[in-house]
């Protein structure tokens, strides 16, 4: 009878799994801490954002080095309805804590950079500080997830934070449209993700992750492309890729965080959990591969012709996503394997290059192509940074994105059956492109020869010289030099690599055990297929470094814009129409909605069940409360008015007295009286008498009125009549007792047995008053007092004072 | 406004306050065993405090913190048997021996009731500032007046 101890509370589950929840408080409390301390100085806030990642980070190696990670996965679960199997789940097995460490590691690295970035003086240090260490908490919390709803939660949770991020810049016009886009792509795939995970955890009878079996038939399809969806728009695939250049308006530390290394990979990653089950499902591979090869060659391609460095990163992380999409979906063990692998080296080389892209953009104060040459000469350390990670990136060895390539062109080579051709053509095809333009950013950018653009122009001679730079900052320098690093020691020290990556892969397929990255494979088929991509791609690269043209119009952003504002148009015209501002109107409307509802059960009506009344004093009552009702009806004054309409209250309550509810008696009268002050004090600002309306209006408000009434009655005669089974009082009488530990029924029911509606309805109650209080003071800010009747139409009233407060 | 210079009014609504105050409390408190409960004691609260502004006797102030504490209030009962492992808004029932009062059995659910008790207050609050009743601005659409009269 320890409740501190019980099994399912969190108490015990944190003494469990105790550096799993200390991690999660951790976050928790550095985003307060970042915001509090961010709000005076960004870097104080940065650093302690930086805290909580960090030891994250090293938490996850730690793990990765005793074997901790794929012998003994942490499993934690928070229960809060057991019966629908409501519960954040978390289970840290060898792929989440690959996960983390590429999550919280980056992180941190990139709190850092940001030190850099923004300098001392930068505005808005607390809110950023604060929402970037949210990002990369929800970022955990998806890779930890064990359960569709945990999935779901941070997954969205991701979406939101990275809306705060990217349009963190929240004056500039432009920058809040990306983010807005972003926000709608990402939170539309959202939902049907949870769609189809919904389908998926009902086909298997799961919704823990790790248990989720394989599923069959047409629900199965339904599932496959939902779920596909929702990871197509998360990981920017084509068509859904139209928000990463959007944002790129980002900060560089976001793009480099979110658009590089995690957020986008939560689409990938998606796929690689869930795959297992659509193992047997063929629209799964086809529609992920679809998805994968055409984003790998789009997004390469629009990498070749964007003039902007960053917009450069950024297709080529649609790309490159398209890739590990393609290998994920494929779903073979070797495939899987390469897909692992190729996401780990892709999180290291694309976030270095982001950074690098960053500190260009600080040091020079531009990140146009034409307008950058000879940086190797004047940014020696940056240059060496964006070689490693770009070699890398175009799978040049001796570096880790070369076995990375490697494994995915022989795990491309190795399928059978129709997929065969379609993935060894976007593949070989997507990695001769990627090269092509790794070399096109290195050379326009840090080679001494002009870009081409820059003989077009009528003043040669300042372009051709080198761009002038401003100093280094230590704190941008040293995260791009790790981290580009990493993949050079990745690749001499391969067999660390082999023991992050190969439990993980195995996690996801148990066939993946069997390989592993090999740094030098000799003369093999995939070696030549990556010799010869290499050669091509560096020719083409040249050519295009070369080639002139206009960067491209973002043709597929402007439709997303224009779908989101012709719904936003269409909402407004709705609203305009519907929300006409005439009370009267209103009550009718909704008079005439009850009436209709109810009229089915005018049919539904047996004479032989109704009786007159169980005592005269009830007819005598409902006498009373039909004739105010109907006085109240054709009365003039609106004193008047609300007197009748005190009469029906009082009479129901006095029916309430004779059917023995105190409760409710209670309650009726003590509405009444507020009602009745209530009206006294409105009655003071308006006529003593209603306005004229026309005969007609009159007419059907009356009819709206009568019928409206009749049906209610109806529907209340026919339900009381056909009773399904015997009323529960008797059970609930006792449980009120037992559970509740009180007399009386109706409260218990109301704090306990029904408590979580009470809970709900008290919550409506205080959004509702919020809401008044926000029309009271809003009246006066609006175009004030030039019509007399708009205070009687809206029934709000003017509050001088309320501009202040 | 009505009446606010009427001394009957004033001293009646004075007298009055402290008794609705008691029947508020008994009802509160009384609500788990006998006829009551937090929403009827929030009534009886909010009544004594609209009939205190409209005899300009006191203007009621703070009705969003009112609402924001109610809120917070039973948000925690509600979420805090989680902590013990046990399911949302799970009953806790104490009963001590309290000086003068004897044996006394009380609930969870009254904190639960006092949040209600609070947000329903913080409603009528917002009612009556939504009409227009806070002392405010109580001259409203004076010509409005004008127009019904000439009508």
């Amino acid at each position: 009878m320890l409740p501190f101890f019980g099994r399912t509370s969190i108490l015990w589950a944190m003494f469990s799994s105790s550096a799993f929840w200390v991690i999660g408080v951790a976050h928790v409390l550095g985003i307060a801490g970042a915001a509090m301390l961010g709000q005076r100085s960004i870097r104080r806030g940065l650093a302690v954002g930086a805290l909580a990642p960090a030891v994250a980070a090293l938490w996850a190696i730690g793990r990765l080095l005793q074997d901790d990670a794929a012998n003994d996965p942490i499993v934690s679960e928070l229960t809060w309805v057991s019966g629908l199997d409501l519960s954040l789940r978390f289970q840290l097995d060898a792929l989440a804590t690959m996960m983390t460490v590429l999550v919280s590691g980056i992180g941190a690295m990139v709190f850092v950079y940001a030190i850099g970035y923004f300098g001392p003086k930068a505005k808005g240090g607390g809110r950023f500080s604060a929402s970037l260490l949210a990002f990369s908490t929800s970022m955990l919390g998806l890779v930890w997830a064990d359960s569709v709803w945990t999935l779901f939660i941070f997954w969205e949770l991701t979406s939101v934070t990275s809306f705060l991020l990217v349009g963190h810049k929240n004056t500039d016009g432009a920058v809040l449209a990306a983010a807005r886009r972003a926000l709608m792509i990402t939170g539309g795939g959202g939902l049907a993700l949870l769609a189809g995970l919904l389908v998926l955890a009902r086909e298997s009878g799961t919704t823990v992750l790790s248990d989720l079996g394989p599923v069959a038939g047409t629900p199965a399809v339904w599932a496959a492309v939902l779920i596909l969806l929702g990871a197509a728009t998360k990981s920017a695939q084509l068509p859904f890729h139209v928000w990463l250049p959007g944002a790129m308006a980002a900060p560089t530390p976001v793009s480099a965080y979110l658009h590089s290394a995690t957020m986008v990979k939560a689409g990938v990653l998606l796929v690689a959990v869930v795959g297992s089950s659509f193992a047997d499902v063929t629209t799964w591979k086809a529609l992920g591969m679809a998805f994968g090869t055409a984003s790998m060659i789009w997004g390469a391609v629009g990498a070749l012709r964007h003039r902007d460095a960053k917009l450069i990163l950024a297709w080529g992380t649609i790309s490159q996503l398209g890739l590990l999409i393609t290998l994920l979906s494929i779903g073979t063990g070797k495939a899987i394997f390469a897909g692992i692998s190729l996401l780990f080296a892709h999180a290291l080389f694309k976030a270095a290059l982001f950074l690098v892209v960053g500190e260009i953009d600080i040091r020079t104060g531009t990140r146009e192509i034409d307008e950058l040459h000879g940086l190797a000469r004047s940014m020696p350390i940056t240059f060496g940074v964006a070689v490693l990670a770009g070699l890398s990136m175009a799978g040049v060895p001796p570096l880790l994105g070369f076995t990375a390539k490697e494994a995915a062109i022989e795990a491309v080579l190795g399928t059978s059956g129709w997929e065969r051709w379609p993935a060894l053509i976007g593949v070989i095809g997507g990695a001769v492109l990627t090269v092509a333009y790794t070399l096109r950013f290195l050379l326009t950018v840090f080679g001494s020869t002009p870009a081409p653009h820059a003989d077009l122009r009528d003043d040669d001679a300042p372009a051709v010289a080198d761009t002038r730079v401003a100093p280094r900052r230590l704190a941008m320098t040293v995260p791009a030099v790790i981290l580009s690093g990493l993949g050079l020691l990745g690749y001499i020290f391969i067999g660390a690599v082999n023991s992050i990556v190969g439990p993980a892969a195995t996690e996801l397929n148990e066939k993946s055990s069997v390989y592993e990255l090999i740094a030098w494979p000799g003369i093999k088929l995939a070696f030549v297929i990556s010799m010869l991509v290499v050669a091509s791609g560096a020719v083409l690269g040249v050519l295009a470094s070369r080639h002139t043209q206009a960067a491209p119009q973002p043709l597929g952003a402007d439709g997303a814009d224009r779908f989101l504002d012709g719904t936003l148009r269409m909402a407004r015209h709705i609203t305009y129409r519907v929300q006409h501002g005439s009370l009267p109107v209103y009550v009718a409307t909704m008079g005439a909605t009850a009436a209709l509802a109810a009229s089915p059960f005018l049919f539904a009506l047996e004479a032989d069940h109704l009786v007159l009344w169980d005592t005269p004093i009830q007819a005598v009552l409902a006498l009373g409360v039909i004739g105010a009702a109907i006085m109240g009806a054709f009365v003039n004054s609106r004193l008047g008015a609300a007197l009748t309409l005190g009469a029906v209250g009082l009479g129901v309550s006095g029916l309430f007295v004779v059917h023995g509810a105190p409760d409710l008696v209670l309650t009726q009268l003590l509405v009444e009286t507020i009602v009745v002050v209530g009206f006294v004090v409105g009655l003071g600002h308006l006529g003593q008498r209603f306005p004229r309306s026309s005969n007609i209006w009159r007419n059907v408000r009356l009819g709206v009125a009568a019928l409206g009434g009749i049906a209610v009655m109806a529907a209340l005669a026919a339900a009381s009549a056909n009773p399904s089974g015997q009323p529960p009082i008797a059970d609930v009488t006792e449980a009120a007792v037992e559970i509740g530990g009180g007399n009386n029924v109706v409260n218990v029911v109301l704090t306990d047995v029904r408590g979580l509606d009470t809970l709900g309805e008290v919550v409506v109650l205080a959004t509702v008053a919020l809401g008044i209080l926000a029309l009271a003071n809003a009246r006066v800010s609006g175009p004030s007092d030039t019509s007399g009747g708009s205070a009687e139409s809206n029934g709000v009233a003017s509050d001088p004072k309320g501009v202040t407060t | 406004m009505i009446a606010p210079s009427s001394p009957m009014v004033r001293t009646g609504i004075q007298v009055a306050t402290p008794l609705a105050v008691v029947v508020g409390i008994y009802l509160l408190f009384a609500g788990h065993n006998n006829p009551g409960g937090g929403f009827a004691a929030g009534l009886v609260f909010g009544a004594i405090v609209v009939l205190r502004s409209v005899a300009d006797i006191q203007q009621p102030s703070r009705a969003r913190e009112l609402m924001a504490f109610g809120v917070l209030l039973v948000v925690i009962v509600a979420a805090a048997p989680l902590l013990w492992g046990d399911l949302v808004l799970d009953q806790a029932v104490v009963s001590t021996k309290v000086p003068l009062l004897g044996k006394v059995k009380s609930g969870s659910a009254l904190p639960f009731d006092i949040g209600v008790t609070a947000i329903v207050v913080g409603l009528v609050m917002s009612l009556l500032d939504g009409l227009g009743q806070t002392g405010r601005g109580t001259d409203l659409d004076a010509s409005d007046d004008r127009t019904e009269v000439a009508a």
